[in-house]
Parts: structure tokens; C-alpha cells; sequence
């Protein structure tokens, strides 16, 4: 399967716990956010990582822009804007000079990386913080700059591990906002989270995930999501459990 | 981005964060500043000290004067150099992991292997501003304790055996990046720096320092002869390997731990 966005075609990834992804096939179309929703350890950052060739899949194939993640060259991940795990900041830094640096390392030609990293600092309220060394920011501070260096220089594929987590209200609904300019300009947007709520404003797709394997869709906008989504994890479980005990 | 722009911005992220972070300048200033103060209390104590001191630190500084002071700068400097340097390339690689930064690392059209080669870029070029800072402080604090004019042989020791001996000992710590990469985090560079330090230690004193090669460096500065000169060429075997296996692990490296 090959797209212009970001494909998963049958890729498993364990460990040796026996944790991880199976056989999983997902593909975030260009324009598109898909939101990725699951319990702890269902294997949402796995799967990111295998996206983002953080790990190598056992089997199965990751693409970008339909070009495979083990062979992709600069100009695929010049294009590629993502926070999983941790962030791409240093503390003895100031938030300009974290952007700068970060802006260097995607490809930004030197003469744009000052209106690109002005902005990001507008884009994510971060005006009050520019001068200021990364490593005194609070939490949640701390997290706009890491997702204004993921964002600050338009990506076409965006992969984000639950990019809400320390974020004030005010900042959710600049990440929202920016998220749907992203998507509006023709980014693939896969974000994880756990705030159903959250995800059901700003993803056009949601897809649950569940013991490393996709389960089933939501609706975003649909009323009682977190019921629906107990409800699919629930009865995933439940198979599970019959069919490890008719194997047994 | 073409490869040399990405070297370039490598390189360029390296030597910013070396220049911006403490450890690298505190490294540094405990290095010079210790060989110095370390060199200059020896020949100063072996000048004007009791004789009981004196007899103890005579096979040490030999002849006194600037051959006896730098004598004991090269000796304090390839065990000191080795810790420094072992410290600074540990810390250098095991902070991506420390500080989680190394997710951030991934995905970027700047490779690993970029990132890795311009880490040891900006390792050696912390090395070379450390040697020059050594020379020059080294030849103030000299003339402060009123040592005189060197002689030639002694600027020759100065500006040739101390700058290889700093160079190669630097190289031989890069084991220590290594052993960072695949355990994930700094405290496996700075073991390694503490066996690298302890091992060459031991094989010296045992006599068996010529096979050793981390030990090469130091023997090739305190005697400079043919045969040492040789075994100091053979022992960057050992840190062209490491850089090698470094830069190939980052390369290979997955986030599975």
C-alpha cells in the first residue's frame, strides 16, 4: 500500500515481554488528524516510534509520503514534525535559541529561521518566555516550546504522543487551532491521547487501540465517547480472555 | 537539506551546546587548572621542601626547573586528561539519553550518524581549546614560580609532547561513548573512563604498559623514543575502532529500552 500520507501495513512490534503492536495496518491520509486513543501500554507510542523509525519493525512496513521509514532520506523527514517521548529542548538554552537550533536541524534555510521561530513564539504564547533559559519553564511551558519546535516549520506529517499532557486550557486551544491550520494546509496528523474529550474536538478520525491491536473506530463529535470506547476495549478484552481459554 | 548542509548544522548544534553547558567548561577549567596547580606544588615542593619530601618527589620532576615542572605536568595530564576526557564524551552522548532528548533526535533529515560524527567533532575541538589553555597557563604559572626562561627543550615539550599526548589520550576515551550508546545513559562512559584509568595504571606499574594500548599516549610523553613513537601509532587502532562502532550504534540505534 502506498500513500501521501503516513501508512502502517501489517507491522508488528514486540519486545520481549510479548508487549507491543500486532499486525497493525493504519493510514493517516493527507488533511487528516487521526487520534489514536487506548489505555496505558496499549502500544500508541510504539506505534509512533515504529512510524517514526525510533524502532524497527519485526514485520511489516511503515511508510511517509509512500517512500518506507528504514530508507527514508532527509527529504522525507525535513517534512516530518513530531513529539514522542521526550523533548527536543535543552535546559541551558533560551526558548529563541531552542527553536533556532531546531529549526537549523530540520533544514530551515538560515535566512527564514528568524520569522519562523517569531512566530512559533506568538503561535504558542511563549512572548514573555523567549529570553528565558528552557530549564526554569514550568511543565506545561515547557511543553508549547516542544510543540512549536515540532510544528514551527509546517510539516506534512505530524506524529504526536499525547501532546495535551501539561498544557493549560488556553494552550490546549492553541494546539487545537494550529493542529486544524496543519491539517487545513494538507499535513497527516496522528496524535494519541487520553483526554477522549479532547480528541473528539479536534481529530476527523479516531481509532482505538487495544492490547497492540487495532480494535475499532469512534465517532468524533459522538456523545458518550468514553462509554463507547469502554465499551469497545471491554468486549476486546473479553475475547481475549475466551480465546486464551479455549487455547488453554 | 544536502549532506553538507546537514554536517554543517550537526556540527554547528554540537559545538553550541558545548559552548552553552557548564560541564564542558568546568571539565576543562578542573583539568588546567589541576595539572597546573598539581605540577606547580610538585616542583615547588621538590625545590624548597624538607628532604624527606624532596627524596620522595625526586624520581618524579628529575632534573627540577622547567624539565622537572613539566615532567610532572605530563604525568598529572595523561591521568587527568583521561578522566576529563572520559567525563566530558560520556556526558557529551549520555545526556541525549539522561535528559530524554534522544527521542527529539530521530526523524530529523540530519542523521544520526551526522549527530554522532559532530558530537566527536565538537569533543576534539574541546580538546584542542583545553591543550591550548593547558600551554598557556602552564607557561604563566612557570614563570610565576620564577622557573626562568625554558630552553628549547622544554618549549619542544610544551608545544609538541603535551598538545599529542592531550590528542590521543582525548581519542582514547571515545570507548567510553560507545559503552554510553548501548548501555543508554552516562554512568556506562564514566565507568569505563574509571576501568580505562585503572587498568592502564595497573599494566604500567606490572611493566606490561607497552602492549596496553590506552597506556601509549602517556609512556610515548614521558619518553619519546622510537619504540614508544610506534606503539603510540598502533594504539589509534583502538580509538578508530570505537568512533567507528559509535558512530555505526547511533546509526542502528532503536528506542527499545
Amino acid at each position: 500500500m502506498t500513500s501521501d500520507g503516513m501508512v502502517l501495513s501489517t507491522v508488528t512490534r514486540t519486545f520481549s515481554t510479548g508487549a507491543g503492536i500486532h499486525a497493525v495496518d493504519l493510514e493517516i491520509a493527507p488533511g487528516q488528524v487521526h487520534a489514536l486513543v487506548g489505555r496505558n501500554g496499549a502500544g500508541k507510542s510504539t506505534l509512533m516510534k515504529v512510524l517514526l523509525g525510533m524502532l524497527r519493525p519485526t514485520s511489516g512496513m511503515a511508510q511517509i509520503a509512500g517512500v518506507s521509514v528504514q530508507s527514508a532520506g532527509a527529504d522525507v523527514w525535513s517534512r516530518v514534525g513530531h513529539l514522542v517521548e521526550g523533548p527536543l529542548i535543552y535546559g541551558e538554552f533560551t526558548v529563541r535559541d531552542n527553536l533556532e537550533m531546531s529549526a537549523a536541524l530540520h533544514g530551515a534555510p538560515r535566512p527564514r529561521r528568524p520569522a519562523l521561530v517569531d512566530r512559533s513564539i506568538s503561535e504558542f504564547g511563549l512572548e514573555r518566555y523567549a529570553h528565558r533559559r528552557a530549564g526554569t519553564l514550568s511543565f506545561g511551558n515547557k511543553q508549547r516550546l516542544a510543540l512549536a519546535a515540532a510544528l514551527q516549520y509546517d510539516p506534512g506529517f505530524v506524529v504526536l504522543d499525547e501532546p495535551t499532557t501539561g498544557l493549560d486550557p488556553a494552550g490546549t486551544i492553541l494546539l487545537r487551532e494550529r493542529l486544524r491550520r496543519c491539517a487545513g494546509e494538507g499535513a497527516a496528523i496522528l496524535i494519541s491521547s487520553h483526554h477522549l474529550d479532547e480528541v473528539s474536538r479536534v481529530a476527523d478520525r479516531i481509532t482505538v487501540i487495544n492490547e497492540g491491536s487495532m480494535i475499532g473506530q469512534l465517532k468524533p463529535g459522538g456523545v458518550e465517547l468514553e462509554q463507547a470506547f469502554f465499551a469497545l476495549v471491554l468486549a476486546d478484552d473479553e475475547q481475549r480472555r475466551s480465546g486464551e481459554e479455549e487455547a488453554s | 537539506m544536502t549532506v553538507g548542509g546537514a554536517i554543517q548544522a550537526a556540527v554547528g548544534f554540537e559545538l553550541r551546546k558545548s559552548i552553552r553547558a557548564r560541564v564542558p567548561l568546568v571539565a576543562a577549567a578542573l583539568l588546567v587548572l589541576g595539572v597546573v596547580a598539581i605540577s606547580a606544588s610538585v616542583i615547588v615542593a621538590a625545590t624548597n621542601g624538607p628532604p624527606e619530601v624532596v627524596a620522595k618527589l625526586g624520581p618524579v620532576v628529575r632534573a627540577g626547573g622547567w624539565a622537572g615542572y613539566l615532567d610532572a605536568a605530563l604525568q598529572v595530564t595523561g591521568a587527568a586528561g583521561a578522566g576529563a576526557c572520559g567525563i566530558l564524551i560520556s556526558w557529551s552522548f549520555g545526556r541525549e539519553f539522561a535528559e530524554r532528548t534522544i527521542s527529539g533526535l530521530f526523524a530529523l533529515p540530519v542523521s544520526r550518524t551526522a549527530l554522532a560524527a559532530a558530537k566527536l567533532v565538537a569533543f576534539f575541538v574541546w580538546t584542542l581549546c583545553v591543550t591550548a589553555a593547558l600551554i598557556v597557563v602552564l607557561l604563566v604559572a612557570g614563570f610565576l614560580i620564577e622557573l626562568g626562561t625554558p630552553s628549547a627543550t622544554d618549549v619542544g615539550v610544551i608545544v609538541e609532547r603535551i598538545p599529542v599526548l592531550l590528542l590521543t589520550t582525548a581519542a582514547m576515551t571515545v570507548a567510553a561513548a560507545w559503552v554510553t550508546t548501548i548501555s543508554r545513559g552516562l554512568m556506562g562512559g564514566i565507568a569505563t573512563t574509571v576501568v580505562l584509568l585503572a587498568s592502564a595504571q595497573v599494566i604500567v606499574f606490572s611493566g606490561g604498559g607497552a602492549w596496553f594500548l590506552p597506556s601509549a599516549p602517556a609512556l610515548w610523553a614521558l619518553d619519546p623514543s622510537p619504540s614508544t613513537a610506534v606503539t603510540l601509532l598502533w594504539s589509534l587502532l583502538f580509538p578508530a575502532a570505537a568512533i567507528t562502532v559509535t558512530v555505526f550504534s547511533w546509526r542502528r540505534l532503536q528506542l527499545d529500552r
